[in-house]
């Protein structure tokens, strides 16, 4: 296959001797088929071994590889670089502290991720020999686009009121406390509320859409933050009436 | 170049051993790509806090007689003012559609055991209200009702 060059501009940066980011140019012999991360480690395996970034699946499934190409948010396993021209400027993912070059620091992210509480609730557990929990095709389709997302923080990145509040529980956090308050199987809705309602809360997004705009999965992280606000509403207004949530 | 995000930004509560650089926003934030858009969503805020004010300025007017009604009445026909409202209902116009277009899905699948009406629905369902409602005042002002 005929190749071209294009000129990677990569962020680097390392803790140990760097004040600040810095930017470095690679020319790479690009094939057509080429994706974003193909140009990525044909410079950390041919040009510049010290080069750090983290890919795993190279299939969009892991979330693993999301960075910033030419500005935008992008899974670069997914992107093809036939998109870009003959410069492709490559940084880590915004709004996130830089851990060494394109690799972020994810703590943050899991500390939210465990406060929505991202698993079925259930006030007594089934017997084994009472079956299975049963859900219907239906109640699947409830919150079935929610429970794709990878946790690529693509939507993070792209988040304007995640990069201005530190406390906002962010886009794919919301998303996937709002899958299992969807979940038929689930009883933990009134939990999770108190937490959209609470510290970081939903009410904080102000609906720019992007971060439904940059997701590779199609999951609409947006729909499911202003669901969750309907439904917190609602669910502190049914407390007064229903005390306990009616349990 | 793209500005600094809040140093704090998806920081964990407890900072690892190793030093990390400050988190930066989006570089197109907040007046390229798509954020253009968004930015100009919540601009159009001073268009209606003058937009208020003015309306304050006509009821006071309203209460002060016939002459001072006469007078504001006098300056709103100034092109600056039909300029000016002209500006606020593009603004509001704007405001509508963006509103319109992303209000469907934020719609619950589910309350109880009540669902909303399908998204294209509920979009074409929104315009006819629009338009009925802006009618319906239309018709008030231009002495059609009551």
């Amino acid at each position: 296959m005929a190749e071209n060059r294009k000129t990677f501009v990569v962020t680097r940066f390392d803790p140990d001797r760097d004040e600040a980011p810095r930017k470095q140019s690679y020319e790479v012999p690009v094939q057509p088929d080429w994706k974003v991360l193909d140009g990525l480690n044909y410079i950390k395996d041919e040009l510049d071994g010290s080069l750090s970034h983290r890919w795993s699946c190279r299939m969009a499934v892991c979330g693993s590889c999301g960075m910033m190409v030419n500005g935008k948010p992008s899974l670069t396993c997914k992107d093809p670089l036939s998109n870009y021209g003959d410069k492709v400027d490559v940084a880590p993912l915004a709004n996130f502290p830089v851990v060494r070059d394109l690799v972020i620091d994810l703590d943050g992210f899991m500390e939210k991720l465990q406060k929505v509480k991202p698993w079925i609730i259930v006030a007594k557990e089934k017997a084994v020999e009472e079956g299975t929990y049963r859900q219907s095709p239906e109640e699947l389709e409830y919150f079935r686009q929610f429970s794709m997302c990878i946790n690529c923080m693509l939507c993070y990145s792209a988040c304007p009121v995640v990069g201005n509040e530190p406390e906002f529980l962010g886009p794919a956090a919301i998303a996937l406390g709002h899958r299992y308050n969807m979940d038929s199987r689930d009883e933990g809705q009134h939990e999770r509320n108190e937490v959209f309602r609470g510290e970081g809360t939903v009410f904080a997004c102000s609906y720019a859409n992007e971060c439904s705009e940059v997701c590779p999965k199609h999951v609409d992280p947006a729909a499911a933050v202003n669901q969750s606000k309907i439904n917190a509403v609602i669910d502190w207004a049914t407390s007064f009436v229903v005390p306990r949530g009616g349990k | 170049m793209a500005r600094a995000s809040h140093p704090h930004a998806m920081a964990p509560t407890r900072p690892g051993r190793t030093r990390t650089a400050a988190p930066m926003m989006p570089a197109q934030f907040p007046l390229s790509g798509r954020y253009f858009t968004y930015t100009l969503f919540g601009a159009t805020g001073a268009l209606y806090l003058l937009a208020g004010l003015v309306a304050l300025r006509v009821i006071w007017a309203l209460g002060s007689g016939p002459a001072a009604w006469q007078s504001v009445m006098t300056q709103l026909a100034h092109p600056l003012y039909v300029l000016f409202h002209l500006v606020t209902l593009a603004a509001v116009i704007f405001v509508g559609v963006r509103f319109f277009r992303l209000f469907p899905k934020a719609q619950p699948a589910k309350i109880g055991p009540a669902k909303p009406p399908p998204q294209p629905v509920l979009h074409v369902m929104l315009y006819v209200i629009w338009v009925a409602v802006s009618g319906g005042l239309a018709l008030v002002l231009a002495g059609g009702i009551f």
